[in-house]
């Protein structure tokens, strides 16, 4: 056995709990779950079958814990591992799957492919057959955590400059974006990008939050590698990061994976439960449109929205009423897709698959099915709240010809807050 | 019973309860390792949705679409199930009420034929046949083959002997072929009804 293989194996076994093992065993490959994964929905093939996903996996599981796997391989379906497995597993795990798990609320028995997958990501993470791009991605989230210091003056200008187009865009030079405030009530996490921290800053303006902006971006993607060290590192500058500042609460921006991984996997990076509450940015416009601390003027998004369920944040995060709330208050038309909530499709651009350039033609092609989705919605925009679901959306709308604006639900919010805000303001120009 | 077939089969039996306590040792011995994020919405709910709605064929979109398949799937186990009941009483099938009888031979011949439809299925249907191992269609057959020798043996005693034998060879493959999924299934759906309970997706509780 190679060194490579016995790594890949070393990572599984470590890997191999409960609910793993449980996932490997129970699978009877009946085969109800193929129309569930949207990569099968699109091209049907007998490898997109989320139970011949797996096989890979559980075939070398088999060969060294199953007493027929070990004695009769060929009756049970077990192998031996081999480098050429460790290959073919990088376009089964990192490819042509996102971690969906849309087939596991599909699957009679509830098997966790996503699970399975996701350490046979680990698997070829330790081997070195990861996607370079995603490890280059989450080094240098390490590399801007452990130089910070350098980083705070350059992000502090930068911030400025963020600050005066939140200023001119509101129309109120009162706003500010704090930065490194200590014993603020939130700590906001946006992404690389001002698209993320704009709107935020407007909105939370306009709620009158006790904010301050985090120096990190949420994403993280140690989570996609499906290793838990470098993942944990990534988080830890947020972690570090609130817990200096002494914040009450996290919030991350309208970002899929960044709420899984802080909200429910770092808790077990970590050990236990984090000293403050994460929360994505959709529930908090969610409480503030409930609450009446957000003015909304719905007029302002008059065409029909429809609206996206990010997998991490709806299956697998349980936001599905949230941004609906959100949709309601904020758009005067808002349709659904359908299916939608638990049940949707992913777009096909989940699990890192946006960030690699040479899989676009893979995640168009798997995007397919919610492209037809959309098409058949008939809505001219759609919302999400995840920057990769908007990304692969923006490019199924160009690849598909749909045809279609795709937008963040903050942003939604900005055009209606600042529309209910001009209206407020005309009255009173007229009476002066 | 003959004594013989008596033994064979309480030797089969012994077989499938000590590999399947076995299989459980095993697996229990894995680590168990909750999720430590506060949860969103309630364990017990989406754990008792895992068991119950959840199982219903409108619960997914998998099974809406795929009646049949799901039908057969729940017709082939509960045929099992009466299967073993008739393995269990077969020392006293004289002695039956007769509409027992009938119910236990109804549910073995349709829990039959669902199998070998499931069976045909594995092989004609170019995308199962492609998943399937040879296990699969071993296992099929081999509990098929049971339900067909147990609906016979109930029907006319002389059937006796092949459903005695076949009954021993299914028991013993229990735990070691892919029968054994029968030993996780629990687990499975808890652990399912766990994470999306928790997580506040099924089960209809949320705290936050």
């Amino acid at each position: 056995m190679s060194e490579v293989v016995n790594t890949a194996l070393e990572v599984l076994e470590r890997s191999l709990d409960r609910r793993l093992v449980a996932a490997l065993e129970v699978c009877a490959r009946c085969g109800i779950c193929a129309d569930s994964c949207h990569v099968y929905a699109s091209e049907p093939k007998p490898e997109h079958v989320p139970a011949s996903r797996a096989e890979r996996v559980r075939a070398a599981y088999r060969r060294r814990h199953d007493p027929i796997g070990r004695r009769f391989p060929w009756l049970v379906g077990a192998a031996d591992l081999t480098e050429g497995d460790l290959d073919a597993l990088v376009d089964t795990a990192f490819a042509t799957c996102t971690l969906c798990r849309r087939c596991t609320i599909n699957c009679p028995f509830g098997v966790d492919t996503a699970l399975i997958m996701r350490a046979a990501r680990a698997m070829l993470t330790a081997t070195g057959r990861a996607p370079e791009m995603l490890v280059m991605l989450a080094d240098a989230a390490i590399a801007r955590g452990e130089q910070a210091d350098e980083f705070r003056e350059v992000y502090r200008e930068m911030v400025a400059g963020l600050e005066q187009e939140a200023q001119m865009r509101a129309g109120d030079p009162t706003l500010r974006i704090p930065l490194d405030r200590a014993g603020a009530e939130l700590l906001y996490v946006g992404l690389s990008g001002a698209h993320t921290i704009i709107p935020a800053a407007i909105i939370f303006h306009a709620a009158g939050a006790d904010w301050t902006l985090s120096m990190f971006e949420a994403s993280n993607y140690g989570l996609f590698l499906g290793d838990p060290a470098k993942a944990k590192a990534i988080a830890r500058r947020i972690v570090d990061e609130a817990v200096r500042l002494g914040v009450k609460e996290v919030v991350l921006t309208e970002c899929g994976h960044a709420y899984t991984a802080l909200r429910w996997e770092a808790p077990n990076w970590f050990g236990g439960p984090l000293p403050f509450q994460v929360r994505s940015i959709v529930e908090v416009l969610a409480d503030y449109v409930r609450d009446g601390r957000l003015v909304l003027d719905p007029s302002a998004n008059p065409e029909a929205v429809t609206y996206h369920d990010s997998c991490n944040l709806a299956r697998n995060g349980g936001l599905i009423e949230a941004p609906r709330v959100v949709l309601r208050a904020a758009a005067a038309n808002f349709v659904e897709m359908t299916p939608h909530g638990k049940e949707a499709f992913c777009c096909g651009g989940g699990g890192g698959l946006v960030a690699v350039p040479e899989w676009f033609e893979i995640r168009m092609r798997a995007g397919r099915k919610k492209a037809e989705q959309i098409r058949a919605a008939g809505a001219p925009v759609v919302a999400t709240s995840c920057e990769n679901c908007n990304l692969q959306l923006t490019d199924l709308s160009g690849y598909y010809g749909l045809g279609v604006k795709v937008t963040g639900l903050m942003e939604l919010v900005v055009n209606a807050l600042l529309a209910a805000k001009r209206r407020q303001a005309l009255p009173a120009a007229e009476a002066a | 019973m003959p004594a013989t077939w008596a033994a064979l089969l309480v030797a089969a039996a012994l077989v499938a309860v000590g590999g399947v306590a076995i299989r459980l040792r095993v697996f229990l011995r894995y680590p168990w390792r909750p999720e430590q994020a506060p949860a969103r919405g309630s364990a017990a709910a989406g754990v008792r949705y895992a068991f119950t709605a959840g199982m219903a064929p409108w619960a997914k979109e998998s099974t809406r679409i795929h009646l049949p398949a799901y039908l057969r799937g729940i017709v082939l186990h509960t045929g099992i199930g009466a299967g073993f009941l008739a393995l269990l009483f077969a020392p006293w099938q004289a002695v039956v009420p007769a509409v027992v009888r009938w119910t236990l031979v109804g549910s073995v011949l349709l829990g039959a034929l669902a199998g070998w439809l499931g069976l045909a299925a594995r092989l004609t249907e170019r995308h199962l046949r492609a998943v399937s191992t040879p296990d699969d269609l071993f296992s099929v057959a081999l509990v098929s083959a049971f339900l067909t020798a147990a609906a016979a043996a109930w029907w006319d005693a002389r059937w006796g002997p092949a459903f005695y034998l076949l009954g021993a060879a299914t028991l013993v493959a229990v735990p070691l072929t892919k029968i054994r999924h029968c030993i996780y299934f629990g687990f499975s759906r808890y652990y399912f009804g766990l994470f999306y309970g928790r997580r506040g997706v099924i089960g209809g509780v949320q705290h936050e």
